[in-house]
Protein backbone atom coordinates (compact mmCIF):
# COMPACT_ATOMS: atom_id res chain seq x y z
CA UNK A 1 0.00 0.00 0.00
CA UNK A 2 1.38 3.29 -1.21
CA UNK A 3 1.14 6.35 1.82
CA UNK A 4 1.92 9.83 1.75
CA UNK A 5 0.53 13.14 2.78
CA UNK A 6 -1.40 15.57 0.91
CA UNK A 7 -1.88 18.97 1.02
CA UNK A 8 -3.74 21.62 -0.97
CA UNK A 9 -2.28 25.23 -1.25
CA UNK A 10 -4.41 27.53 -3.72
CA UNK A 11 -2.14 30.93 -3.03
CA UNK A 12 -4.71 34.01 -2.24
CA UNK A 13 -3.43 37.99 -0.73
CA UNK A 14 -1.83 34.56 1.56
CA UNK A 15 1.23 32.56 0.54
CA UNK A 16 -0.25 29.28 1.10
CA UNK A 17 2.29 27.59 -1.23
CA UNK A 18 5.01 28.50 1.48
CA UNK A 19 3.17 26.71 4.45
CA UNK A 20 3.08 24.21 2.39
CA UNK A 21 6.90 24.19 1.52
CA UNK A 22 7.35 24.68 4.98
CA UNK A 23 5.45 22.03 6.33
CA UNK A 24 6.75 19.00 4.07
CA UNK A 25 10.54 20.40 5.29
CA UNK A 26 8.89 19.91 9.28
CA UNK A 27 7.58 16.49 7.83
CA UNK A 28 11.64 15.70 6.03
CA UNK A 29 13.13 16.40 9.19
CA UNK A 30 11.38 14.55 11.65
CA UNK A 31 10.08 11.49 9.54
CA UNK A 32 11.71 9.03 7.75
CA UNK A 33 11.80 9.76 3.52
CA UNK A 34 8.26 10.93 3.86
CA UNK A 35 5.88 11.03 0.46
CA UNK A 36 4.33 14.60 -0.14
CA UNK A 37 1.92 15.36 -2.59
CA UNK A 38 0.69 18.63 -3.31
CA UNK A 39 -2.12 19.83 -5.08
CA UNK A 40 -1.52 23.66 -6.26
CA UNK A 41 -2.26 25.42 -9.15
CA UNK A 42 1.06 27.82 -7.90
CA UNK A 43 4.40 27.95 -8.75
CA UNK A 44 6.53 26.17 -6.30
CA UNK A 45 9.73 27.88 -5.85
CA UNK A 46 12.06 25.88 -7.47
CA UNK A 47 14.23 25.21 -4.20
CA UNK A 48 11.51 23.61 -2.12
CA UNK A 49 10.30 21.28 -5.24
CA UNK A 50 12.45 18.26 -4.41
CA UNK A 51 10.75 18.46 -0.76
CA UNK A 52 7.71 16.68 -2.88
CA UNK A 53 6.83 13.28 -4.25
CA UNK A 54 4.51 14.87 -6.76
CA UNK A 55 3.21 18.61 -7.39
CA UNK A 56 -0.38 18.04 -8.83
CA UNK A 57 -2.75 20.12 -10.41
CA UNK A 58 -6.39 21.36 -9.02
CA UNK A 59 -8.74 18.67 -10.97
CA UNK A 60 -11.07 20.15 -13.16
CA UNK A 61 -11.60 23.30 -12.74
CA UNK A 62 -11.05 25.98 -9.77
CA UNK A 63 -13.81 26.42 -7.54
CA UNK A 64 -12.44 28.58 -5.03
CA UNK A 65 -10.98 31.10 -8.09
CA UNK A 66 -13.32 34.06 -6.30
CA UNK A 67 -13.05 33.15 -2.96
CA UNK A 68 -11.24 34.26 -0.14
CA UNK A 69 -11.03 31.36 2.02
CA UNK A 70 -10.26 28.73 -1.04
CA UNK A 71 -11.52 25.73 0.59
CA UNK A 72 -14.00 25.16 -2.59
CA UNK A 73 -11.77 22.39 -3.55
CA UNK A 74 -10.88 20.84 -1.20
CA UNK A 75 -13.19 17.98 -1.57
CA UNK A 76 -11.26 16.76 -4.49
CA UNK A 77 -8.24 15.76 -2.30
CA UNK A 78 -9.22 12.31 -2.65
CA UNK A 79 -9.44 12.17 -6.17
CA UNK A 80 -6.24 13.60 -6.67
CA UNK A 81 -4.07 11.99 -3.75
CA UNK A 82 -1.85 9.52 -5.68
CA UNK A 83 -1.90 7.51 -2.75
CA UNK A 84 -3.80 4.64 -1.52
CA UNK A 85 -3.32 5.75 2.39
CA UNK A 86 -3.27 9.42 2.35
CA UNK A 87 -2.93 11.63 5.30
CA UNK A 88 -4.48 15.19 4.54
CA UNK A 89 -2.77 18.00 6.25
CA UNK A 90 -3.75 21.65 6.67
CA UNK A 91 -0.97 23.88 4.89
CA UNK A 92 -0.13 25.89 7.78
CA UNK A 93 1.05 22.75 10.03
CA UNK A 94 4.17 21.80 11.45
CA UNK A 95 4.87 18.63 11.95
CA UNK A 96 7.47 18.22 14.87
CA UNK A 97 8.24 14.64 15.43
CA UNK A 98 8.14 11.21 13.65
CA UNK A 99 4.72 10.75 13.60
CA UNK A 100 5.27 7.43 11.23
CA UNK A 101 3.54 4.96 14.11
CA UNK A 102 0.45 6.84 13.62
CA UNK A 103 -0.06 5.13 10.26
CA UNK A 104 -0.55 1.70 12.03
CA UNK A 105 -3.28 2.81 14.28
CA UNK A 106 -4.77 5.21 10.95
CA UNK A 107 -4.77 1.59 9.17
CA UNK A 108 -7.60 0.32 11.35
CA UNK A 109 -10.11 2.77 9.48
CA UNK A 110 -11.04 3.69 6.10
CA UNK A 111 -11.14 7.53 6.87
CA UNK A 112 -10.22 8.95 10.46
CA UNK A 113 -10.90 12.28 11.47
CA UNK A 114 -9.34 13.78 14.82
CA UNK A 115 -12.01 15.09 17.18
CA UNK A 116 -9.69 16.06 19.92
CA UNK A 117 -7.17 19.07 19.55
CA UNK A 118 -4.68 20.28 22.40
CA UNK A 119 -3.73 23.70 23.02
CA UNK A 120 0.24 24.96 23.41
CA UNK A 121 0.01 23.85 27.20
CA UNK A 122 -1.02 20.22 25.57
CA UNK A 123 -4.76 20.38 27.29
CA UNK A 124 -7.43 19.07 25.26
CA UNK A 125 -9.24 21.94 23.98
CA UNK A 126 -13.26 22.37 24.55
CA UNK A 127 -14.11 24.60 22.14
CA UNK A 128 -17.02 27.17 23.25
CA UNK A 129 -15.99 29.67 20.76
CA UNK A 130 -15.20 28.51 17.39
CA UNK A 131 -17.57 25.62 17.41
CA UNK A 132 -21.02 27.17 17.92
CA UNK A 133 -22.59 25.76 14.93
CA UNK A 134 -21.29 22.27 15.64
CA UNK A 135 -22.17 22.58 19.38
CA UNK A 136 -25.71 24.00 18.45
CA UNK A 137 -26.64 21.78 16.27
CA UNK A 138 -25.48 18.72 16.95
CA UNK A 139 -22.70 17.72 14.83
CA UNK A 140 -19.72 15.48 15.21
CA UNK A 141 -16.68 17.68 16.77
CA UNK A 142 -14.56 16.76 13.19
CA UNK A 143 -11.29 18.60 12.41
CA UNK A 144 -10.18 18.23 9.25
CA UNK A 145 -6.93 19.83 9.24
CA UNK A 146 -5.85 15.83 9.97
CA UNK A 147 -7.24 13.44 8.75
CA UNK A 148 -6.55 9.81 6.84
CA UNK A 149 -8.44 8.29 4.45
CA UNK A 150 -7.98 4.59 2.53
CA UNK A 151 -8.93 4.44 -0.96
CA UNK A 152 -12.08 2.61 -1.16
CA UNK A 153 -15.86 2.31 -1.06
CA UNK A 154 -16.10 3.97 2.56
CA UNK A 155 -13.86 6.68 2.02
CA UNK A 156 -14.94 7.65 -1.50
CA UNK A 157 -18.77 7.83 -0.78
CA UNK A 158 -17.90 9.68 1.94
CA UNK A 159 -15.96 12.38 -0.46
CA UNK A 160 -18.66 12.13 -2.97
CA UNK A 161 -21.49 13.28 -0.15
CA UNK A 162 -18.23 16.09 0.77
CA UNK A 163 -18.68 16.82 -2.68
CA UNK A 164 -22.21 17.52 -2.69
CA UNK A 165 -22.15 19.64 0.43
CA UNK A 166 -19.38 21.66 -0.38
CA UNK A 167 -21.24 22.61 -3.51
CA UNK A 168 -24.61 22.69 -2.35
CA UNK A 169 -23.26 24.59 1.32
CA UNK A 170 -26.11 27.25 1.20
CA UNK A 171 -29.07 24.50 1.21
CA UNK A 172 -27.22 21.58 3.36
CA UNK A 173 -26.31 24.40 5.77
CA UNK A 174 -29.76 25.28 5.85
CA UNK A 175 -31.03 22.34 6.79
CA UNK A 176 -28.29 20.92 9.62
CA UNK A 177 -26.65 24.37 10.68
CA UNK A 178 -29.54 26.61 11.46
CA UNK A 179 -28.55 27.69 14.55
CA UNK A 180 -24.98 30.10 14.18
CA UNK A 181 -25.36 29.66 10.05
CA UNK A 182 -21.86 29.88 9.09
CA UNK A 183 -21.42 33.29 6.42
CA UNK A 184 -19.47 30.63 4.13
CA UNK A 185 -18.80 27.31 3.49
CA UNK A 186 -16.11 25.50 6.05
CA UNK A 187 -14.87 21.99 5.37
CA UNK A 188 -15.20 21.14 9.05
CA UNK A 189 -18.81 22.20 9.18
CA UNK A 190 -19.41 20.30 5.91
CA UNK A 191 -17.31 17.28 7.19
CA UNK A 192 -19.68 16.72 9.89
CA UNK A 193 -22.59 17.34 8.20
CA UNK A 194 -21.81 14.51 5.90
CA UNK A 195 -20.42 12.43 9.30
CA UNK A 196 -23.94 13.09 10.05
CA UNK A 197 -25.75 12.25 6.91
CA UNK A 198 -24.21 8.73 6.79
CA UNK A 199 -24.43 8.59 10.38
CA UNK A 200 -20.57 7.00 10.75
CA UNK A 201 -19.09 9.38 12.95
CA UNK A 202 -18.18 6.45 15.57
CA UNK A 203 -16.36 4.26 12.61
CA UNK A 204 -14.62 7.57 11.32
CA UNK A 205 -13.16 8.79 15.07
CA UNK A 206 -12.35 7.44 18.16
CA UNK A 207 -12.64 9.85 21.45
CA UNK A 208 -10.61 7.44 23.90
CA UNK A 209 -7.46 8.42 21.90
CA UNK A 210 -4.82 11.28 22.23
CA UNK A 211 -3.42 10.93 18.99
CA UNK A 212 -3.50 11.02 16.24
CA UNK A 213 -4.50 14.89 17.15
CA UNK A 214 -2.59 18.55 16.96
CA UNK A 215 -2.01 21.47 18.60
CA UNK A 216 -4.63 24.11 17.82
CA UNK A 217 -3.57 27.76 18.01
CA UNK A 218 -6.75 29.68 17.52
CA UNK A 219 -6.13 32.16 20.02
CA UNK A 220 -9.62 31.83 22.16
CA UNK A 221 -9.05 27.91 22.37
CA UNK A 222 -5.87 28.64 24.55
CA UNK A 223 -7.42 28.42 28.05
CA UNK A 224 -6.57 31.97 28.67
CA UNK A 225 -9.18 33.97 30.64
CA UNK A 226 -7.84 37.40 28.86
CA UNK A 227 -8.91 37.49 25.21
CA UNK A 228 -6.70 38.30 22.12
CA UNK A 229 -6.77 38.83 18.80
CA UNK A 230 -3.45 36.64 18.19
CA UNK A 231 -1.73 34.08 20.28
CA UNK A 232 1.51 35.52 18.66
CA UNK A 233 0.74 39.05 20.47
CA UNK A 234 0.64 36.68 24.30
CA UNK A 235 3.26 34.40 23.67
CA UNK A 236 6.43 34.19 22.08
CA UNK A 237 7.72 31.66 19.65
CA UNK A 238 11.22 30.04 19.60
CA UNK A 239 12.67 27.32 17.40
CA UNK A 240 16.00 26.10 18.07
CA UNK A 241 18.65 25.05 15.19
CA UNK A 242 17.71 21.64 16.00
CA UNK A 243 14.26 22.17 15.69
CA UNK A 244 13.00 21.96 19.01
CA UNK A 245 9.92 24.41 18.86
CA UNK A 246 8.77 25.92 21.90
CA UNK A 247 5.72 28.45 22.71
CA UNK A 248 5.38 30.68 25.45
CA UNK A 249 7.79 27.92 27.97
CA UNK A 250 5.86 25.17 26.40
CA UNK A 251 8.25 22.49 24.84
CA UNK A 252 5.88 21.36 21.54
CA UNK A 253 5.47 17.31 20.07
CA UNK A 254 3.23 16.07 17.31
CA UNK A 255 1.65 18.93 15.34
CA UNK A 256 1.86 22.01 15.58
CA UNK A 257 -1.05 24.12 13.62
CA UNK A 258 -0.16 27.35 14.10
CA UNK A 259 -3.35 29.08 12.04
CA UNK A 260 -1.53 32.63 12.34
CA UNK A 261 -0.04 33.27 8.76
CA UNK A 262 2.52 35.78 9.81
CA UNK A 263 4.08 33.27 11.73
CA UNK A 264 5.63 32.13 8.61
CA UNK A 265 9.31 33.98 8.76
CA UNK A 266 12.21 34.22 6.66
CA UNK A 267 13.83 33.13 10.33
CA UNK A 268 11.39 30.49 10.41
CA UNK A 269 11.97 28.98 7.03
CA UNK A 270 15.64 29.44 6.94
CA UNK A 271 16.63 27.41 10.33
CA UNK A 272 14.47 24.25 8.43
CA UNK A 273 16.58 24.86 5.44
CA UNK A 274 19.35 25.10 7.14
CA UNK A 275 18.80 21.80 9.23
CA UNK A 276 17.57 20.07 5.47
CA UNK A 277 20.78 21.68 3.49
CA UNK A 278 17.98 23.09 0.79
CA UNK B 1 15.07 5.44 56.41
CA UNK B 2 14.02 8.26 58.73
CA UNK B 3 11.22 10.43 58.34
CA UNK B 4 9.98 13.67 59.55
CA UNK B 5 8.40 16.68 59.28
CA UNK B 6 10.53 20.06 58.31
CA UNK B 7 9.48 23.58 58.93
CA UNK B 8 10.45 26.94 58.46
CA UNK B 9 9.95 29.62 60.82
CA UNK B 10 11.53 33.35 60.53
CA UNK B 11 9.58 35.85 62.64
CA UNK B 12 9.10 39.49 61.07
CA UNK B 13 7.83 42.53 63.19
CA UNK B 14 3.74 41.21 63.66
CA UNK B 15 3.98 37.88 62.77
CA UNK B 16 5.22 35.04 65.02
CA UNK B 17 5.66 32.41 62.97
CA UNK B 18 7.52 29.96 65.21
CA UNK B 19 4.94 30.35 68.08
CA UNK B 20 2.72 28.40 65.01
CA UNK B 21 6.07 25.76 64.28
CA UNK B 22 5.92 24.90 67.94
CA UNK B 23 2.08 24.88 67.84
CA UNK B 24 2.10 22.99 64.43
CA UNK B 25 4.84 20.29 65.88
CA UNK B 26 2.63 19.29 68.49
CA UNK B 27 0.15 18.29 66.44
CA UNK B 28 2.20 16.88 63.90
CA UNK B 29 3.06 14.43 67.03
CA UNK B 30 -0.48 13.72 67.49
CA UNK B 31 -1.87 13.45 64.48
CA UNK B 32 0.87 12.00 62.35
CA UNK B 33 3.39 10.48 65.22
CA UNK B 34 6.10 12.14 63.40
CA UNK B 35 9.14 14.33 64.57
CA UNK B 36 9.17 17.62 63.25
CA UNK B 37 12.57 19.96 63.16
CA UNK B 38 12.72 23.83 62.55
CA UNK B 39 14.56 25.84 60.83
CA UNK B 40 14.91 29.28 61.80
CA UNK B 41 17.11 32.97 61.93
CA UNK B 42 16.56 33.21 65.53
CA UNK B 43 17.19 30.55 68.06
CA UNK B 44 17.22 32.73 71.28
CA UNK B 45 13.93 33.59 70.42
CA UNK B 46 12.67 30.22 71.10
CA UNK B 47 14.77 29.36 73.94
CA UNK B 48 13.39 32.76 75.49
CA UNK B 49 10.00 32.03 75.01
CA UNK B 50 9.56 28.14 74.45
CA UNK B 51 11.56 26.70 77.10
CA UNK B 52 10.35 23.07 76.37
CA UNK B 53 11.37 23.63 72.74
CA UNK B 54 13.80 20.95 72.72
CA UNK B 55 11.50 18.49 73.52
CA UNK B 56 8.93 19.36 70.81
CA UNK B 57 11.40 19.97 68.34
CA UNK B 58 13.50 17.24 66.77
CA UNK B 59 16.02 19.73 65.83
CA UNK B 60 16.31 23.18 65.48
CA UNK B 61 18.55 24.30 62.40
CA UNK B 62 19.74 27.89 62.66
CA UNK B 63 20.00 29.41 59.38
CA UNK B 64 22.01 32.97 59.21
CA UNK B 65 19.43 35.92 60.22
CA UNK B 66 18.80 38.15 57.70
CA UNK B 67 15.92 40.84 56.87
CA UNK B 68 12.84 40.42 54.59
CA UNK B 69 13.28 39.39 50.96
CA UNK B 70 10.15 40.38 50.01
CA UNK B 71 7.14 42.76 51.31
CA UNK B 72 3.69 40.83 51.51
CA UNK B 73 0.34 42.49 52.22
CA UNK B 74 -1.07 40.50 55.36
CA UNK B 75 -4.40 40.72 56.03
CA UNK B 76 -6.85 40.28 58.94
CA UNK B 77 -10.34 39.33 58.07
CA UNK B 78 -11.45 41.56 54.90
CA UNK B 79 -11.12 44.67 56.40
CA UNK B 80 -7.66 45.01 57.90
CA UNK B 81 -4.43 44.94 56.39
CA UNK B 82 -0.65 45.22 56.58
CA UNK B 83 2.23 45.44 54.72
CA UNK B 84 5.19 43.15 56.63
CA UNK B 85 8.52 41.26 55.67
CA UNK B 86 7.67 38.08 54.29
CA UNK B 87 11.29 35.79 54.89
CA UNK B 88 10.07 33.46 52.65
CA UNK B 89 13.31 32.71 50.66
CA UNK B 90 15.36 30.04 52.26
CA UNK B 91 12.56 27.33 51.48
CA UNK B 92 14.83 26.08 48.33
CA UNK B 93 17.43 24.85 51.37
CA UNK B 94 15.06 22.37 52.06
CA UNK B 95 16.76 19.16 50.66
CA UNK B 96 20.07 20.46 52.14
CA UNK B 97 18.93 20.95 55.43
CA UNK B 98 16.63 18.48 56.16
CA UNK B 99 17.93 15.81 58.37
CA UNK B 100 15.57 13.26 57.22
CA UNK B 101 15.91 11.08 54.26
CA UNK B 102 11.72 11.09 54.03
CA UNK B 103 10.50 14.87 54.49
CA UNK B 104 7.43 15.82 54.97
CA UNK B 105 7.79 19.91 54.16
CA UNK B 106 4.88 22.47 55.59
CA UNK B 107 4.03 25.92 56.09
CA UNK B 108 3.52 26.61 59.95
CA UNK B 109 0.17 27.85 59.00
CA UNK B 110 -1.15 24.18 57.96
CA UNK B 111 -3.28 23.29 60.54
CA UNK B 112 -3.21 19.50 61.12
CA UNK B 113 -6.10 17.68 61.77
CA UNK B 114 -5.98 14.34 60.41
CA UNK B 115 -3.59 11.59 60.07
CA UNK B 116 -3.67 11.96 55.62
CA UNK B 117 -0.12 12.90 55.41
CA UNK B 118 0.91 9.36 56.54
CA UNK B 119 0.59 8.43 53.17
CA UNK B 120 3.51 9.79 51.66
CA UNK B 121 5.84 7.90 53.56
CA UNK B 122 3.91 4.48 52.09
CA UNK B 123 3.67 5.38 48.40
CA UNK B 124 6.53 4.98 45.68
CA UNK B 125 6.48 8.49 44.19
CA UNK B 126 9.83 10.34 45.11
CA UNK B 127 8.08 13.95 45.41
CA UNK B 128 4.67 15.19 45.91
CA UNK B 129 2.49 18.28 45.71
CA UNK B 130 -0.56 19.87 45.36
CA UNK B 131 -2.19 21.10 41.96
CA UNK B 132 -5.42 22.00 43.25
CA UNK B 133 -6.29 23.47 46.55
CA UNK B 134 -10.10 23.85 47.82
CA UNK B 135 -11.17 27.29 49.34
CA UNK B 136 -13.50 26.89 51.86
CA UNK B 137 -15.41 29.98 50.40
CA UNK B 138 -16.11 28.60 47.47
CA UNK B 139 -16.98 31.75 45.52
CA UNK B 140 -13.56 33.25 45.00
CA UNK B 141 -11.68 33.31 41.92
CA UNK B 142 -9.45 30.57 41.71
CA UNK B 143 -7.68 31.39 38.79
CA UNK B 144 -4.54 32.75 39.60
CA UNK B 145 -4.74 29.29 41.24
CA UNK B 146 -4.87 27.18 37.50
CA UNK B 147 -0.99 28.52 36.32
CA UNK B 148 1.37 30.92 37.47
CA UNK B 149 -0.03 33.10 34.98
CA UNK B 150 -2.68 33.63 32.04
CA UNK B 151 -0.25 32.23 29.64
CA UNK B 152 1.80 30.36 31.69
CA UNK B 153 2.94 27.25 33.65
CA UNK B 154 0.39 24.99 36.03
CA UNK B 155 0.38 26.24 39.45
CA UNK B 156 1.60 24.16 42.25
CA UNK B 157 1.08 25.17 46.46
CA UNK B 158 4.57 24.75 47.76
CA UNK B 159 2.22 24.88 50.93
CA UNK B 160 2.59 20.79 51.47
CA UNK B 161 5.95 19.26 50.04
CA UNK B 162 7.07 15.66 50.56
CA UNK B 163 10.22 14.59 49.45
CA UNK B 164 13.16 11.51 49.29
CA UNK B 165 16.77 12.34 49.05
CA UNK B 166 17.53 11.43 45.37
CA UNK B 167 19.66 12.54 42.90
CA UNK B 168 16.50 14.25 40.81
CA UNK B 169 15.24 15.76 43.98
CA UNK B 170 18.89 16.87 44.74
CA UNK B 171 18.77 18.92 40.92
CA UNK B 172 15.27 19.79 41.76
CA UNK B 173 15.86 21.62 44.69
CA UNK B 174 19.20 23.05 43.46
CA UNK B 175 16.86 24.46 40.68
CA UNK B 176 14.67 26.03 42.78
CA UNK B 177 18.02 28.02 44.46
CA UNK B 178 18.78 28.67 41.12
CA UNK B 179 15.30 30.24 40.11
CA UNK B 180 15.53 32.28 43.72
CA UNK B 181 18.75 33.59 43.00
CA UNK B 182 17.91 34.64 39.32
CA UNK B 183 13.83 35.66 40.14
CA UNK B 184 13.89 38.81 37.87
CA UNK B 185 14.77 36.70 35.28
CA UNK B 186 12.51 33.83 35.82
CA UNK B 187 9.64 36.31 36.99
CA UNK B 188 10.20 37.35 33.27
CA UNK B 189 10.41 34.46 31.12
CA UNK B 190 7.36 32.96 32.71
CA UNK B 191 5.26 35.85 32.44
CA UNK B 192 4.87 36.10 35.89
CA UNK B 193 2.92 39.85 36.77
CA UNK B 194 4.42 40.24 40.11
CA UNK B 195 8.61 40.88 40.60
CA UNK B 196 7.64 39.51 44.69
CA UNK B 197 9.13 36.36 45.11
CA UNK B 198 6.73 33.34 45.87
CA UNK B 199 7.57 29.87 46.64
CA UNK B 200 4.20 28.52 45.07
CA UNK B 201 5.57 29.87 41.68
CA UNK B 202 9.39 28.36 41.79
CA UNK B 203 8.37 25.27 42.54
CA UNK B 204 5.80 25.47 40.02
CA UNK B 205 8.27 27.14 37.56
CA UNK B 206 11.03 24.35 38.49
CA UNK B 207 8.42 21.54 38.07
CA UNK B 208 7.61 22.67 34.47
CA UNK B 209 11.37 22.43 33.85
CA UNK B 210 12.04 19.35 35.73
CA UNK B 211 9.30 17.89 32.99
CA UNK B 212 11.25 19.08 30.16
CA UNK B 213 9.01 21.97 29.53
CA UNK B 214 5.82 20.47 29.66
CA UNK B 215 3.56 18.40 30.80
CA UNK B 216 5.28 14.75 32.72
CA UNK B 217 5.35 13.05 35.62
CA UNK B 218 8.23 14.53 37.95
CA UNK B 219 5.84 15.82 40.84
CA UNK B 220 3.23 13.34 41.89
CA UNK B 221 0.07 14.43 44.13
CA UNK B 222 0.03 14.91 47.63
CA UNK B 223 -2.56 12.39 49.30
CA UNK B 224 -6.33 13.89 50.43
CA UNK B 225 -7.18 17.39 49.66
CA UNK B 226 -5.81 20.88 50.69
CA UNK B 227 -8.16 22.92 51.65
CA UNK B 228 -7.60 26.27 52.33
CA UNK B 229 -8.96 29.75 53.79
CA UNK B 230 -7.49 33.19 52.95
CA UNK B 231 -6.46 35.89 55.07
CA UNK B 232 -9.39 37.46 54.73
CA UNK B 233 -11.09 35.13 56.56
CA UNK B 234 -10.75 33.86 60.54
CA UNK B 235 -10.17 31.15 62.27
CA UNK B 236 -12.22 31.62 65.58
CA UNK B 237 -12.46 28.29 67.49
CA UNK B 238 -10.18 25.46 67.08
CA UNK B 239 -11.03 22.25 69.25
CA UNK B 240 -9.22 19.35 68.90
CA UNK B 241 -10.09 18.61 64.63
CA UNK B 242 -12.75 20.51 64.94
CA UNK B 243 -12.71 24.08 63.09
CA UNK B 244 -15.02 27.26 63.19
CA UNK B 245 -14.40 29.86 60.50
CA UNK B 246 -16.03 33.01 59.69
CA UNK B 247 -15.47 33.42 55.57
CA UNK B 248 -15.80 36.07 54.13
CA UNK B 249 -19.29 36.88 52.29
CA UNK B 250 -19.62 37.20 48.87
CA UNK B 251 -20.16 41.29 47.75
CA UNK B 252 -20.06 42.33 51.36
CA UNK B 253 -17.13 43.31 52.95
CA UNK B 254 -16.53 42.84 56.43
CA UNK B 255 -19.53 40.26 56.64
CA UNK B 256 -18.66 36.65 57.50
CA UNK B 257 -20.34 33.24 57.08
CA UNK B 258 -19.85 31.00 59.51
CA UNK B 259 -18.50 27.53 58.37
CA UNK B 260 -17.74 24.37 60.65
CA UNK B 261 -15.21 21.97 59.66
CA UNK B 262 -13.60 19.20 61.03
CA UNK B 263 -11.51 15.90 60.66
CA UNK B 264 -9.35 17.84 57.84
CA UNK B 265 -6.31 19.70 57.78
CA UNK B 266 -6.32 23.16 56.61
CA UNK B 267 -4.30 25.39 55.54
CA UNK B 268 -4.78 28.77 57.34
CA UNK B 269 -4.20 31.59 55.39
CA UNK B 270 -4.61 34.38 58.37
CA UNK B 271 -1.74 34.62 60.37
CA UNK B 272 -3.38 36.84 62.79
CA UNK B 273 -6.11 34.90 63.74
CA UNK B 274 -4.38 31.72 63.65
CA UNK B 275 -1.98 33.13 66.20
CA UNK B 276 -4.98 34.26 68.25
CA UNK B 277 -6.36 30.30 68.53
CA UNK B 278 -2.45 29.84 69.39
CA UNK B 279 -2.49 32.20 72.22
CA UNK B 280 -5.41 30.83 73.30
CA UNK B 281 -4.80 27.22 73.82
CA UNK B 282 -1.04 28.16 74.63
CA UNK B 283 -1.93 29.70 77.71
CA UNK B 284 -4.28 26.94 78.78
CA UNK B 285 -1.53 24.21 78.86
Amino acid sequence: MTKGYVMLAQNSEHDYVKQACLCAMSLHATNSDPKITLITNDVVPEEYVSLFDSIVEIPWNDQAAKSDWKVENRWKIYHASPYEETIVLDTDMLVLQDISSWWNFLSNYDLYFTSKVFTYRDEEVHDTVYRKAFIANNLPNLYSGFHYFKKGETAHEFYRWLELVMNNWELFYGQYVKEHYPKRPSIDVSAAIVAKILDCDTEITNSKVKYPSFTHMKPLIQGWTHNTETWQGRVGTYLTSNLKLTIGNHTQQGIFHYTEKDFVTDKIMNIYKKHLGL
Amino acid sequence: MSKGVLLFARNNSQVDYLKQAYWLAKRVDQYLGLPTSVITDNEDYLKDNFPDYESVFDNVIVTEYTNGFTLKRYYDGALTQKRLEFKNDTRPLAYDLTPYDETLLLDTDVVIADSIFNECFSQSNDFLIYKRAYDLAQFRDYTEFDYISDTSVDFYWATCVFFRKTSENKIFFDLLQHIQENWQHYNSIFQINSSVYRNDHAFSIAIHIMNGYQKGDFAGKMPGKLFYTTDKDELVELTDNSFMFLIEKEHHAGEYNVIRFKQNTVHVMNKFSLNRIIDKELAND
